[in-house]
């Protein structure tokens, strides 16, 4: 069984269908990647993974668990974590505060109204552990509007790592980073790899191709092929489409 | 290195500023004051606070608070004639009927943020406007429930009255330091900051797990509780309780008030901002009838050119002779003040 | 009994063409900006104001020049103030505009703060200029008082408003559908790129938006002043129906503002035939029953009001 699961989805806005027969499998402690080109429906389909959408036919299941339609926090609780293509950070915090609002320990205490939000050590530590992970260390104290573009990318991962998910779905992490963002990027997601499950929208051949272990490409609101990165290298699709400028 | 992430239990500021305030009642009336005045700053210090949880702290547009502040004014006044003649109990019966007032207003809106919020905030005030002027019966209509009586402080062993203005005020400030030590600590435990991170990116706080709807539903009612407690204490110092606190207008002040301070920047802006608004009132108000429409000019030049108010301004200040590019200090930029 | 109702039908009729007027201004407005303007109501309120200055002017001008006004008969007086007092409100509404671009592209927070404390300032400028107390628009005998029909008691001057609304709401409608400038509001309400790309001045675009926004605003100001008199806070009574017919259907039909309109009207009229106290009340009612029933993602297009 599968660790997630989404099975036959179909989402229509208005009258537009913007997924169809969508069905994808995400084993544990893979990597996997979803490819296609702009307004192919790959955010939008992890959109309705992580719960902000409800899909008008089809099912997603968590651990064989049917979690269709649930709200975006029941899921997150649930151990679903997810970036944003379109950064959404918690500008006027600082650095660790955006981190430490997102672990389970602070969770958990949500509902306290007296105590010290972030004195407890071992939350701290916690906090400054991802940091350390994502390279954010040094910048604990700074703000998050203040800090430059890479760095900001960072921190929209690590605060999805914050909430110890079992899964973790990036949109895109690569949006507006240089070579050496994208490398260091590599490089984290590889030490992340194994530890979780990781699903990963890109437009970054080269990136997705180098790091993952099964892709789907999504065209038009459906799933029109997938595969090992090696098989997808041969399929005649890929080859011929823009996307096929990896050799 | 890991650094102490913990705030005082108050800050410098806000001892230096209850300082002041204990000292008022010994030299206002030698400045050309009245010692009533500190029992309506003080009165609407609280309320400016409480309201500001909803504004600035939670980010959310309210402009029908008065309702709130009004229903603990009546509900003093009610449980006064009708229940018992004990401080405590009025009080108690002002903050319940208030927080029983947000939970209802919070269970429409609490899913809502910004124009559809405020609309909708602006409606339940009318509402509950309409209602005061209506129900005769219970509220006394348009003149509104009158002889509320400033009740003694029963504290078992003593009893002190407060008929008197004076003591009227140190009670007021009584509450004023105890609820602003709540709200700060408050303001700084894990409910706290996790709405404050809802203000800023409630689609983020959902997905990091957050049932967003609960805490500002929460947010809400405590604000509206304790709206409704300087409410109470409202009704004793004008010994009435009248509709007019819930109009639109009314609502408008404590907007005001905790912008003008710098609420939406600072936790203890709104109560500058009350002084502000009382004292703009007594000395403007001096020279001419129309001191709210030089205060309203002052609000809206603030908001376009200055929304942090007199707090940000006061920050600025304080900054500038400081060079930071990372600040050495254990507290966090965000807990400075 | 049921035949008692036709006044108060009438009267929601008419009162529904009112808030239509106001609705199509809001609406317009809205289709070209960012931000809700909450102080759409006290253009509302300016224009009642401003035609009792006209009809009744207390200026301090020479005296045989006020007499001289004062001996104009009523019926004309009335008419300039229906022409004039709108023109005198249109410059507000340019400063509103002006004011408000400064919080373009910020948080939403700050338009609505913007907006409400300029509906207050207004409203503190109303009171200062003319007081607290309540006034009555002075109006022409012909068109006022009642008269009895099917045995019941009619206002004429409901008529009147009504024809008032629907000639207005006539002129709107050709504007919009039949004048270059209506289909620059519309392409621009649409996609404000491609209307820029043209060499079509946004900015311009939607001052001139503003200022007959505003216009119908303060038109529908005089014309019920008369219905519900003159206070200082009439504003929120007027913003409060132009945003639940916004609501109800939709930004950027004209149709839908109208019958929109109509439906508020109705309801508040009715509730006026059972307690008239409660009929302003009603409105607030519908307001919170609707917001809170109907879903999101009413609008069409993504909405500034979403959220």
């Amino acid at each position: 069984m599968a660790l997630f699961e989404a099975k036959d989805l179909h989402l229509r806005f208005g009258s537009r269908v913007v997924l169809e027969n969508v069905s994808l499998a995400f084993e544990a402690g893979q990597l996997s990647g979803i490819m296609g080109p702009n307004g192919a429906g790959k955010t939008t389909c992890f959109n309705v993974l992580t719960g902000r959408y409800k899909p008008h036919r089809g099912q997603v299941l968590l651990e064989g668990q049917d979690i269709t339609g649930r709200s975006p926090q029941e899921i997150a609780r649930l151990g679903v974590a997810r970036s944003f293509q379109i950064m959404n950070l918690f500008d006027e915090f600082t650095v660790f505060e955006n981190i430490a609002i997102a672990l389970p320990a602070t969770r958990a205490r949500g509902g306290n109204m007296v105590a010290q939000a972030y004195a407890d050590r071992t939350l701290q530590d916690e906090a400054l552990e991802i940091l350390d992970k994502v390279g954010l260390a040094a910048r604990a104290d700074d703000m998050a509007k203040a800090l430059p573009y890479g760095a900001r990318r960072a921190l929209e991962i690590a605060v999805a790592l914050a909430c110890r998910p079992k899964l973790l779905f990036l949109d895109e992490p690569t949006a507006g980073l240089g070579s050496d963002g994208r490398a260091r990027l590599a490089e984290l997601i590889r030490t992340l790899k194994g530890d979780l499950t990781i699903v990963i929208i890109e437009h970054d051949m080269e990136f997705l191709f180098s790091l993952a272990d099964r892709i789907s490409i999504i065209h038009w609101g459906q799933v029109i092929a997938g595969g090992t990165p090696a098989e997808l290298k041969a399929n005649p699709w890929v080859q011929s489409s823009n996307l096929g400028r990896l050799n | 290195m890991t650094q102490p992430r913990t705030t005082a239990t108050f800050t410098t500021a806000m001892l230096v500023c209850w300082l002041i305030f204990a000292s008022v009642p010994l030299w206002i009336e030698r400045v050309g004051l009245y010692q009533y005045l500190g029992v309506e700053i003080l009165i609407f210090a609280i309320y400016a606070l409480a309201y500001n949880l909803v504004l600035g702290h939670a980010g959310l547009p309210s402009f029908g608070h008065g309702a709130f502040f009004g229903v603990g004014a009546y509900a003093f006044g009610l449980a006064q004639f009708n229940l018992a003649g004990n401080l405590w109990v009025c009080l108690i019966a002002a903050t319940a009927a208030a927080a029983l007032s947000g939970a209802v207003v919070a269970a429409f809106i609490s899913h809502r943020r910004g124009i559809y919020y405020s609309l909708m905030t602006i409606a339940f005030g009318q509402v509950f406007w309409f209602t005061a002027i209506k129900a005769h019966g219970i509220t006394g209509g348009e003149d509104g429930l009158l002889k509320i009586q400033r009740l003694p402080v029963d504290l078992g062993v003593t009893s002190f009255s407060i008929a008197d203005n004076v003591a009227l005020y140190y009670f007021a400030f009584a509450v004023f330091v105890v609820i602003s030590l709540m709200l700060w600590r408050l303001v700084h435990s894990p409910f706290g900051r996790v709405v404050k991170a809802i203000k800023q990116n409630e689609t983020r706080a959902r997905f990091v797990g957050y049932d967003v709807w609960r805490y500002k539903a929460a947010v809400l009612v405590l604000s509206a509780a304790l709206s409704g407690l300087a409410g109470g204490l409202f009704a004793m110092a004008q010994a009435s309780a009248f509709p007019d606190v819930m109009s639109l207008h009314y609502s408008g002040y404590v907007v005001m008030m905790t912008l003008v301070g710098g609420g939406l920047v600072s936790f203890w802006g709104p109560v500058m901002g009350a002084a502000a608004f009382f004292l703009t009132r007594d000395i403007v108000g001096a020279f001419t009838t129309a001191w709210m429409l030089w205060f309203g000019l002052f609000f809206v030049t603030l908001v376009l050119f200055k929304p942090e108010g007199i707090a940000g301004m006061i920050q600025d200040l304080a900054q500038r002779p400081k060079l930071r590019s990372r600040p050495a200090a254990p507290v966090t930029p965000a807990e400075a003040r | 009994m049921l035949l008692n109702l036709l006044p108060h039908l009438v009267n929601g009729v008419t009162l529904g063409l009112l808030f239509a007027l106001i609705a199509l201004g809001f609406m317009l407005i809205l289709g070209l900006m960012e931000q809700i303007n909450l102080a759409h109501g006290s253009l509302f309120a300016l224009g009642a104001y401003f035609a009792f200055a006209i009809s009744a002017p207390r200026l301090p001008l020479p005296q045989d020049l006020l007499a001289a006004w004062a001996a104009v008969p009523i019926g004309w007086r009335f008419a300039a103030a229906l022409v004039f007092a709108p023109v005198l409100v249109a410059p507000f509404g340019v400063v509103l505009e002006r004011l408000m671009r400064r919080t373009y592209g910020r948080d939403p927070l700050y338009g609505l703060l913007l907006t409400f404390g300029i509906a207050m300032v207004l409203e503190e400028l109303i009171r200062a200029i003319w007081g607290t107390r309540d006034y009555m628009l002075p109006m022409p005998r012909e068109i006022s008082g009642g008269f009895i029909m099917l045995d019941l008691i009619w206002s004429t001057y409901r008529f009147w408003a009504a024809g008032f609304a629907i000639l207005a709401m006539a002129g709107v409608w050709v504007i919009v559908e039949r004048t270059r400038f209506g289909a620059m509001v519309k392409a621009g309400a649409h996609d404000p790129e491609i209307v820029q790309a043209m060499g079509i001045d946004l900015a311009r675009l939607r001052v001139w938006v503003f200022v007959l926004g505003t216009m119908l605003a303060a038109f529908a100001g005089v014309v019920m002043a008369p219905m519900w008199g003159i206070r200082p806070h009439m504003g929120v009574d007027a913003v409060v129906p132009a945003f639940l017919i916004i609501v109800l259907g939709g930004v950027g039909s004209f149709w839908g503002a109208a019958l929109g309109g109509l439906l508020v009207g109705l309801v508040v009229g009715l509730s006026g035939a059972y307690a008239s106290e409660w009929s302003m009340l009603s409105m607030y009612l519908l307001l919170i029953a609707v917001v809170t029933f109907r879903a999101r993602g009413l609008f069409g297009k993504k909405s500034v009001l979403e959220a």
